[in-house]
């Protein structure tokens, strides 16, 4: 994507990496310019593309405001790349991995929460019993999942974790077994490759490097709430 | 028209063949999933998409779509990313609170063993 912080047309730099790999003319007010310059940000196009197809993007940038789009377009980006990784599921194993993460750390925090409340308790008490939290294990559903709009991401902060997570372990459960309940005998891989593409996404400029007018880009892909 | 068209079908207002790609995974009582499927990727990329997966996996490649289009729907800017993004602060504010936990598990341990020293002094 670009970093020049060229907010409009590819003037005479040449056409955007979208129009580059569309083959047609970019014009002034292309609205993919600011995003896919005409390096890198064609390959990355390609992904977009393939996934969601060129006009598909387009009407979906047009519905944001213009100082969101960078990171509606890194988003956009990164569920191309997961899914062209695992045509399957995508980002949702991402998802479904990270959830069990969440619901293994509460119940290991609630059995140590109540372990504490013994030992603080003014008299000896039996060894206390592991507290299995109720409905902490209960399967998982996509519907469990919750919708979320808030106002400043630090999209680093999703990619960067990425590069730690259980991808790389390779150990969880398929994700159908909890979304859909159908158990899969498929295996998961390319998280390493996501992750170095993750990385790529954040250091090789490809959010707007300059703060411009109209766009809350400032050389990373952090955008502070105003 | 064959009265029995799936969802997608009758969204794109269209003939549905028996051998439809679509109709296994899109019953005409939900139009909705297929209507966010569309909007997001567009019948024509799924079309592919599911072209070139095996026949045992495509039910869960549509589930996993229809969710991701849906989080794109709710959220334009940031979609199903939005919800790694929770995840991860939930787990970092997690961790945090179980060092501190674990931090305060030692503390009254020691508190506990001077006081049992204590007492047989």
């Amino acid at each position: 994507m670009s970093s020049s912080g060229n907010p409009s047309s590819s003037g005479g730099g040449g056409p955007c990496g979208a129009c580059k790999f569309l083959r047609r003319k970019c014009v002034a007010g292309c609205i993919f310019a600011p995003y896919f310059d005409s390096e890198q940000g064609a390959a990355h196009f390609a992904a977009v593309h393939k996934v969601f197809g060129a006009s598909n993007v387009s009407k979906l940038l047009q519905h944001v405001p213009e100082h969101k789009r960078p990171d509606a377009v890194v988003s956009i980006c990164f569920e191309a790349q997961a899914r062209l990784r695992d045509p399957i599921y995508g980002c949702v194993s991402h998802i479904v991995s990270l959830q069990q993460q969440v619901v293994s750390l509460q119940t290991e925090l609630s059995y140590l929460q109540a372990h504490l409340a013994t030992l603080e308790l003014p008299q000896p008490q039996p060894p206390p019993v592991p507290v299995s939290s109720s409905g902490s294990l209960q399967a998982l559903s996509i519907t469990d999942l919750p919708s979320i709009s808030p106002s400043v991401y630090d999209l680093s902060s999703i990619f960067e974790p990425v590069m730690s997570s259980t991808w790389a372990m390779q150990q969880q459960p398929r994700p159908s077994d909890h979304l859909f309940g159908v158990p899969s005998s498929s295996s998961i891989g390319g998280g390493g490759e996501l992750q170095a593409l993750a990385r790529e996404f954040i250091h090789s400029g490809q959010m707007p490097a300059q703060p411009s007018p109209g766009t809350s880009g400032s050389g990373s892909t952090v955008i502070k709430r105003e | 028209m064959n009265p029995k068209r799936c969802a997608a079908c009758k969204y794109l207002r269209r003939r549905c063949p028996k051998d439809c790609i679509f109709s296994p995974y899109f019953p005409p009582n939900d139009p909705a999933k297929f209507a966010w499927i569309h909007r997001i990727y567009g019948a024509g990329n799924v079309s592919k998409m599911l072209q070139q997966l095996p026949d045992q996996t495509r039910a869960e490649a549509v589930e996993s779509l229809c969710f991701e289009a849906k989080c794109r729907v709710d959220d334009p800017v940031y979609g199903c990313v939005g919800i790694i993004h929770f995840l991860q602060t939930q787990i970092q504010q997690t961790q945090n609170q179980l060092a501190k936990t674990q931090a305060e598990i030692a503390l009254a341990q020691t508190k506990l063993s001077q006081t049992h020293n204590s007492d047989f002094m």
